[in-house]
């Protein structure tokens, strides 16, 4: 009773294998079926029967059977006979020597048939001139891409760098690789120091950096970062699926405490003691020192009768005062905006700025604003270096210049006079 | 008001052209030329004639208009053979330039001896001059240093012939040998040496074209040069601190004050003696017992003497030499170096029958 159940149990794996072998790989196919000249070799995917010699007065044909350029089989054949051998996973090819002809070169007219074997896995069946010594290989380029992070776990608005490496771990060059390395949401691309385009080639064994970069992390959470993705072939241009990274995750805490935007002001001169009508450079400095964006920046200068504003870049004038806006200022930025007076009147002057800005304090719905005012040391403006001269009459300077022209006359003259 | 012309040929004719139209000015800056005026009292046409174009350019205080090239190369080296060919063949272009600047009174030329463009042009220069005009030309010779080399030497010897036989009116001998005193190096010696010799001639420009209290003038000078063997030199003293003029004269006539090394008690033949200075310091006195010794060894001395406010006693003499002890010596080596010359030429010629030697085989091929 047991038996006939194992036996029944048994029987039905076997149909069952059947089954599933008749489902998954085609039933036997004659891949060719004429003449292979003797020294020549016909190649299925990466073995290849060489026709080694041909005796015609004996009807034999001795054949050898390489795998991937290593000796696997040899075997002689009479007409009619056939041989039969392991080829990829299950599958056996059989060859049967069907005549043997004596023309300029001996030729062996041989049937092949594969069996036990899925036809869309062959890339290459083929008559290969000069037998196996002249077949190309096809291998399989294996790239591990391997991602990794430098820290795993980081507050909002630090930095982690990624490096991504690449691996050859396979038997075949891979070629034609182009690798994709996806933006990352949630973070923005901070600073970049290897970067990757084109096409390439990883050969067998060789490891290389691709990507190394600085991610900035911008909101909380937990993000396993996108895996960089290879698309290649190998040498016999066989295209293979896409190699893939792992995914490191990075962590990103979130900051609990309150958070502010705070912008340092100053104002410069570049000289703070001028003449009448001389120009005065001013800088802005603007940096925020808090630990979150500020919005909305606006600086208004005040500019005092005496002296005129005359322009400055980034810098526009709304109902006749220079403003400045910027409408998102970072955590750590820093700008400078230049902008030129110019001392119109003699006097003491100082240069006032209104500034305000908003921000989001982490805990609150409504944003923050900020106002404060800044002034500037005082600034001299003096009499003009030169106007005495629009005091003097006009034959005052006319004589000097007449002179000096007349000098440089007569001295330019003596020079043609004695230049040879 | 004397027309005179000065003209320098090779380049060192052309440097104490230079050196004359510098002193010209004056000043001793070499700007001097843009604020300033030349100081000639006479109408001074100066005229610099090279071969090489470099050294004209050197110049720098005489106008472009006269320095006159005459392109051969670079020079002529030291060749006189070559020289006097280029001068002939450029003489219509020179002696144009020359008549283009009018009429003279006198004429200097000036040039060393022993180069190749000066000492060939000069001779046949003055020639031309001779043949075309009436006026006196002077040559003024520069003498080699004497280790310069035999070429030099040799061009020297035939040089200063050649301009006694060119009818030059007289022949003023500067030695650089005897004024190697100077000291220095070559550049500066060869400065302080052209500077020596403009202070000299502009001195005596000044003096013949003087109308003050008892002048020599013009015919004065040529009678004192047409005394002697042809040949003459001139000294020179300016007194740098309160000197008694007698003081100044003994240091005109000295070693020190000469331009070419001669006793003159005893080889001069004629002489001009022009004393300036103020009037305080003139003593007639010593003034006529310096030159009474002197006319006691040589003969006729013309005196001059000029009244200038407020100036130490200055002294020019120029002399005409009867014999010439120095030049003698200067031909002896001379001789010497014309002989190693020509051996030297024959042992070329030597070489050269090496030669004919070798060309015995031309064409031939050798047969084995
Ligand atoms: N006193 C003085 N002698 C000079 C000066 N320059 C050259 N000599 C001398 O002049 C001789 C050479 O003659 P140069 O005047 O240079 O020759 P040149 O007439 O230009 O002829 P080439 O150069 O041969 O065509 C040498 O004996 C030098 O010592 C100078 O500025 N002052
Ligand atoms: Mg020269």
């Amino acid at each position: 009773m047991v038996r006939s159940y194992r036996l029944l149990v048994i029987s039905a794996c076997m149909v069952f294998f059947c089954l599933a072998l008749a489902g998954n790989a085609s039933a036997t196919v004659e891949l060719y079926n004429k003449t292979i000249e003797m020294g020549d070799g016909y190649q299925i995917n990466n073995y290849v029967i060489d026709v080694t010699d041909v005796f015609s007065d004996a009807n034999t044909a001795s054949f050898y059977v390489y795998n991937n350029n290593n000796k696997v089989k040899e075997f002689l054949l009479s007409t009619g006979d056939s041989f039969e051998f392991d080829f990829e996973g299950d599958a056996k090819v059989k060859v049967t020597l069907l005549s043997v002809g004596s023309g300029t070169l001996p030729v062996a007219r041989v049937s092949i048939v594969i069996s036990n074997y899925k036809i869309s896995d062959i890339y290459m069946n083929d008559i290969v001139d000069g037998g196996h010594k002249y077949a190309t290989y096809s291998g399989t380029p294996n790239l591990k891409i391997t991602k990794t992070v430098d820290k795993s776990e980081i507050g909002v608005g630090d930095l982690v760098r990624v490096t991504v490496t690449v691996e050859n771990i396979g038997d075949d060059r891979a070629v034609d690789v182009i690798f994709q390395d996806p933006q990352q949401a949630k973070f923005v691309l901070y600073d970049t120091f290897v970067t990757h385009t084109g096409q390439t080639t990883v050969n067998v064994g060789e490891s290389k950096t691709l990507f190394v970069y600085q991610l900035k992390a911008t909101e909380s959470g937990t993000y396993p970062l996108l895996p960089t993705t290879a698309s290649f072939s190998n040498t016999a241009s066989l295209k293979f699926p896409q190699a893939s990274s792992n995914s490191p995750v990075v962590t990103v805490g979130a900051s609990e405490s309150l958070v502010s935007a705070e912008l340092e002001f100053t104002t410069t001169l570049d000289k703070y003691t001028v003449n009448r009508n001389d120009d005065i450079q001013g800088t802005i400095k603007i940096k925020n020192n808090g630990d979150t964006p500020a919005t909305a920046v606006t600086v208004s200068i005040l500019v005092p009768d005496g002296l005129d504003f005359k322009g400055g870049s980034g810098i526009e004038t709304i109902s006749g005062t220079p403003t400045i806006y910027l409408e998102s200022f970072g955590v750590q930025q820093e700008k400078e905006i230049s902008f030129t007076l110019k001392a119109a009147d003699v006097g003491t002057y100082t240069i006032s700025s209104k500034i305000s800005y908003l921000f989001n304090n982490g805990v609150d719905t409504q944003l923050q604003q900020v106002s404060s005012d800044s002034v500037t040391n005082s600034i001299y403006v003096t009499k003009g270096k030169y106007d005495y001269l629009f005091e003097q009459p006009l034959y005052m300077y006319a004589a000097p210049l007449i002179i000096i022209g007349a000098i440089a006359g007569w001295i330019f003259y003596r020079h043609k006079q004695y230049k040879f | 008001m004397l027309n005179i012309l000065i003209v320098g040929n090779g380049q060192c004719g052309n440097r104490i052209l230079d050196a004359i139209n510098r002193e010209a000015f004056g000043k001793k800056s070499r700007f001097a030329k843009f604020y300033s005026q030349q100081k000639y009292k006479s109408n001074v046409q100066t005229i610099a004639i090279n071969t090489a174009v470099n050294d004209l350019r050197e110049m720098k205080f005489t106008k472009a208009k006269d320095r006159i090239h005459i392109p051969h190369l670079h020079g002529v080296g030291a060749n006189r053979n070559v020289g006097k060919h280029v001068f002939d063949e450029n003489k219509t272009h020179i002696m144009r330039q020359i008549e283009e600047r009018g009429h003279f009174d006198v004429c200097f030329v000036m040039t060393s001896a022993s180069g190749g463009t000066g000492s060939s042009f000069t001779p046949m220069l003055v020639k031309e001059l001779k043949e075309k005009y009436d006026y006196p030309v002077y040559a003024l010779v520069v003498l080699p240093f004497r280790e310069e080399g035999t070429l030099y030497l040799q061009n020297a010897a035939f040089c200063l012939r050649d301009i006694r036989e060119s009818g030059a009116d007289g022949i003023i001998l500067a030695d650089n040998q005897y004024l190697k005193q100077m000291g220095g190096n070559v550049e500066s010696a060869y400065n302080g040496i052209n500077d020596m010799i403009a202070r000299r001639i502009l001195f005596l420009l000044d003096a013949l074209d003087s109308e003050m209290m008892m002048v020599t003038d013009l015919g004065d000078f040529k009678t004192v040069m047409s005394g002697g063997a042809g040949l003459a030199t001139i000294g020179f003293y300016e007194a740098e601190s309160e000197l008694p003029v007698r003081g100044a004269i003994q240091k005109a006539l000295s070693p020190s004050g000469l331009l070419f090394s001669t006793d003159v008690y005893e080889e001069a033949s004629r002489a001009m003696i022009i004393i300036r200075g103020d009037r305080e310091r003139l003593s007639i006195d010593e003034i006529s017992t310096e030159v009474e010794k002197l006319s006691s060894a040589v003969g006729h001395v013309f005196k001059g003497i000029i009244v200038r406010d407020g100036e130490l006693p200055q002294v020019l003499a120029v002399l005409t030499l009867e014999s010439a002890s120095e030049l003698e010596s200067l031909y002896a080596i001379a001789v010497d170096a014309i002989k190693q010359e020509r051996d030297k030429k024959d042992r070329v010629a030597n070489v050269k029958e090496v030669d004919r030697a070798f060309s015995q085989i031309d064409g031939m091929d050798p047969s084995y």
